[in-house]
């Protein structure tokens, strides 16, 4: 595992950097959150390897991802949705789950097939939610299909899958792994993990039955062109659906949130969202890779969040909505707009002197 | 060390420059197709590129764009190696660095381009790192309305990507504005790409006519900063957005990055036709030097009379008709806007003798103060034994009665109210007004001349210092300054109001405790020019166009400078100074 104090020289420095500027940047932020109530929690479909599937999407508020605390990652805004005094009781998180429960048969008529839990961290990392809390919850859902749990990739070993396996669950651990660029990573994300360390973290969900990972990608973190961007995301999904174990890939554009370095980028000029043209682009050219590639981009059509010239965005994020269902690309043939001929002078010409080239 | 670049003509900040590649082009222009971008450190490792004389080789880079906080800019940043070919580093504007290559292109552009005080503290800060006889470029960002106040303020290339983006996007751009293509009744332009009907005029001809409108902008600008006119023109142009109108107004407050980049003199004339003329270096230098270098000479008294239209002053019929009533008994000072006052000995300086300025006969309340404010300097530095006043109503009568009332004075008004100072009634006033003065002989008038512009030249006092005793020849205004007969000092310029030494001269004035401007030089004896890698240091207070005294193991003369005074200690390239006299050691 590579640490924040790695002995490569010019790595720690750029790490120590980004580290200290993201802690200054989250100083700021003021808000504290109540331990009994989750982040967030929604139901929606999603495509698995068993097809589409109805979800109950949980953020558990579990005290907020460790790194964050050292600084974290550039784009990463959720660190602020942390409770106070940063780590949550056991009955404190099952006072979540059980809200989460109260949503879903509020509003649907049966339960979903697949649950989703995030944490804005490692769900698997005992510091964060411990064995018992981890064991409860997999009872909780046990007679569910499947379930995805996001982790980072340290935090994966079979015991802790088994846990769920054992109910017969499907499990996915979600892995931020955000490109398979290793240098990407590091510089422009600020993660301090490598491809390596994802393809452990694989061979060890693909050795328990039934667990699997979903890697998660980020397209175009700062200082990276529209071009660069796009690119990396391509070689990041063939390398990640060709790792034994992983079968999805979702691959979504980076989104303006408050409180991070991007947030700073951004007002003063200096970022800009991906188009939703980069996102079909890259659909578009892994359809033919061998496994699931969805992408969910949040904010479509905002100034924080991926977008095209305003009068298109809608039709395309349908478009990208469709294509992850069906995962068919000749979906995006049917979208156009004049504004993809902007988007193509972008590619052409956005250098690291001259970028964004446009809001 | 600067290799590929040379600048040739500066108009303040503003600079004629030369890509010196296989195939030279001049700047400000387009470089777009001659950068070759070796690629960002952010998404990969690059190898240094092998590069060659027909590019701009953009050297392996990490761009920092707006916003990047300085930790992560200083631990990022990439060293840029010493290479034998045309290359540029990437630097951001919030903290540049001289990297030793012949150009640098700005990573934090789009930040700084659109907000007058943003993009002025970038491009002043930028300029003080980087050396003087290196291009600087903006990539991005040029449009036809904004290019030329970016050259004015100091950026010498720029490419077409900002054009055809807004082509793409439905924009017309021109030099006044950017039109919505579909409000477009008619196309404002005849370019080859809008000759075909309007229905026709597809989003491509837009970025096509985007990049001509662009191109035609720049050879504006470089017949503008030819003709040393870029200044006129920006005044009128910035006006067609707010934000280059700010940027020209900050621009003025940076008053030592311009004041060092301005001439002292220029062949052309200088447009005095906005508020703004105010601010300029060349109006607000006139007014320092003459009231903080000039020093009246005469026991005369005092008149005040307005500015004419015709230059210099003496020339005018108006004037022709003040001299005839006065008969040189009294001190002319001309009042006028925007200069301040122009005593008769500067009447042939620069810009004195060449600003043109538009005459309604209505003053603003900010050229009424301004005027008052230098009369006032004036009259506290210089005595005289009473002050008429042969002023018309409008505005100067305005700013003497303030001045006035301020210093406590006791003016004498030769001009009746709307009555014309011309007029035979106030001419009769005035010369009965200075009744029983003794007429000066010409031998004082023209010594007081010949020390003013010295005075106004050189420095406060230098006059005195310098020209002690001397004899003049030849006609006004062509004074020629003589020690004996055989003996030739200097030579007075009549289209600058400068002095122009001889090697006796600058033997004189080394000699004296007058302020003097050096240029040392290596061992070698200059002949023509003195190319600036030749230079070993120079006076840091040098201008363009300033008489400066050459001096080195082999060599002494006399020469007009042709950069600034830094700009010759730092630059590889070019002419620092041309030779007048030059003698072996």
């Amino acid at each position: 595992m590579s640490q924040p104090t790695p002995e490569v020289y010019e790595q720690g420095k750029g790490m120590d950097a980004h580290n200290q500027v993201m802690r200054d940047i989250r100083s700021r932020k003021e808000k504290s959150y109540d331990p009994h109530q989750p982040t967030r929690v929604w139901l929606d479909e999603d495509n698995t390897p068993d097809g589409v599937k109805r979800s109950l999407t949980i953020i558990l508020n579990t005290g907020g991802c460790r790194w964050a605390r050292a600084g974290g990652c550039t784009m990463c805004g959720y660190v602020a949705e942390s409770v106070d005094g940063g780590s949550v009781p056991h009955e404190a998180l099952m006072d979540q789950i059980d809200v989460c429960l109260e949503h879903e048969a509020a509003n649907a008529d049966e339960p979903a097939p697949l649950i989703k839990i995030y944490t804005s961290g490692s769900f698997l990392d005992e510091r964060e939610v411990g064995a018992d809390s981890r064991r409860a919850i997999a009872e909780t859902f046990g007679d569910r299909e499947r379930i995805v749990l996001e982790s980072l990739p340290d935090f994966v070993d079979r015991e802790k899958l088994t846990d769920f396996t054992q109910y017969g669950l499907q499990t996915d651990v979600a892995v931020g792994l955000e490109t398979a660029t290793d240098r990407v990573r590091r510089d422009c994300v600020n993660k301090y993990f490598e491809f390596e360390d994802f393809e452990a973290a694989c061979a060890d969900a693909a050795a328990v039955d039934g667990a699997g990972v979903k890697a998660y990608l980020l397209m175009k973190p700062p200082f990276l062109t529209e071009s660069e961007a796009i690119e990396d995301m391509v070689e990041s999904v063939e390398r990640c659906l060709a790792v034994e174990g992983c079968h999805t890939v979702s691959m979504n554009p980076c989104n303006v949130q408050r409180y991070t370095m991007v947030d700073e980028l951004y007002f003063n000029g200096g970022y800009r969202p991906p188009w939703l043209w980069s996102v079909a682009d890259v659909l578009e050219r892994t359809a033919d890779v061998d496994g699931i590639v969805v992408s969910d981009p949040v904010g479509h059509g905002t100034d924080r969040g991926a977008h095209n010239c305003g009068e298109c965005d809608d039709l395309v994020q349908k478009a990208i909505k469709d294509f992850d269902l069906r995962q068919d690309p000749t979906v995006f043939e049917q979208v156009d707009c004049e504004c993809k001929a902007t988007w193509k002078v972008v590619l052409e010409h956005e250098t690291g002197y001259n970028q964004p080239l446009t809001r | 060390m600067t290799e590929y670049f040379e600048v040739h003509e500066r108009d303040g900040a503003a600079r004629l420059g030369e890509l010196r590649l296989e195939t030279p082009r001049t700047t400000p222009a387009l470089v777009g197709d001659l950068l070759e971008d070796s690629g960002s450190r952010w998404s990969a490792d690059r190898e240094m590129p092998t590069g060659d004389e027909s590019a701009l080789t953009v050297l392996p880079h990490r761009g920092f764009p707006g916003g990047t906080a300085e930790p992560v800019r200083e631990s990022f940043a990439v060293d840029y190696p010493d290479v034998a070919f045309p290359s540029v580093a990437v630097v951001s504007s919030a903290g540049p660095a001289n990297h030793g290559t012949d150009a640098y292109v700005v990573s934090d552009v789009q930040s700084v381009v659109g907000h007058g005080a943003a993009l002025v503290e970038a491009v002043v800060r930028l300029r003080e790192a980087i050396p003087s006889d290196t291009a600087l470029i903006f990539s991005g960002v040029a449009t036809p309305r904004n290019v030329a106040l970016l050259a004015y303020a100091g950026v010498d290339a720029f490419d077409a990507t900002r054009a055809t983006v807004k082509g793409t996007q439905g924009k017309y751009l021109t030099t006044e504005s950017e039109h919505f293509l579909e409000d477009l009744e008619e196309l404002p332009c005849s370019c080859p790409a809008c000759q075909g009907p309007r229905e026709a005029f597809t989003r491509a001809d837009c970025a096509e006519h985007n990049r001509n409108a662009l191109a035609a902008e720049l050879a504006v600008v470089r017949q503008r900063v030819r003709d040393g006119r870029i200044r006129d023109y920006i005044e009128g142009q910035a006006r067609h957005d707010q934000w280059l109108t700010a940027a020209m107004r900050e621009l003025d407050s940076q008053w030592s990055y311009l004041e060092e980049r301005t001439p002292i003199l220029r062949e052309g004339d200088l447009d005095a036709a906005t508020e703004d003329t105010l601010r300029r270096v060349e109006i607000q230098r006139f007014a320092d030097r003459v009231t903080s270098r000039y020093r009246n000479r005469f026991d005369a008294p005092l008149v005040l009379v307005p500015c004419s239209a015709r230059k210099p002053y003496s020339e005018s019929q108006s004037h022709t008709q003040f001299h005839r009533a006065i008969q040189w008994r009294g001190h002319l000072v001309s009042m006028t806007s925007p200069i301040g006052v122009v005593p008769q000995e500067l009447e042939t300086t620069y810009p004195a003798q060449h600003y043109d300025t538009v005459v309604t006969g209505r003053w603003s309340a900010d050229e009424k103060d301004f005027v008052a404010r230098i009369l006032e300097r004036y009259l506290e530095r210089n005595e005289y034994p009473y002050v008429v006043a042969h002023v018309p109503d409008e505005g100067y009568r305005d700013v003497v009665e303030r001045v006035e009332a301020e210093l406590d004075l006791d003016v004498t008004y030769t001009v009746d109210r709307d009555a014309h100072p011309t007029d035979d009634d106030s001419l009769g006033a005035l010369s009965e007004a200075l009744s029983g003065e003794p007429a000066y002989q010409k031998r004082e008038r023209e010594h007081n001349t010949v020390r003013a512009l010295a005075d106004y030249l050189l420095g406060d006092g230098a006059g005195d210092e310098l020209f002690d005793s001397f004899q003049t020849t030849s006609r006004y205004p062509r004074l020629q300054v003589r020690e004996s007969d055989e003996t030739q000092l200097a030579t007075m310029v009549p289209q600058y109001g400068t002095l122009s030494f001889t090697l006796e001269g600058a033997r004189r004035w080394v000699e004296s405790d007058a302020p003097t401007k050096r240029v040392q030089i290596d061992g070698f004896v200059p002949q023509g020019s003195v190319l600036a890698p030749g230079v070993v240091d120079a006076d840091a207070d040098i201008r363009v166009g300033d008489e400066v005294i050459v001096e080195g193991p082999r060599a002494f003369g006399i020469a007009r400078a042709e950069m600034f005074g830094r700009e010759m200690v730092e630059s590889t390239r070019g002419v620092a100074c041309e030779i007048r006299h030059v003698e072996e050691l």
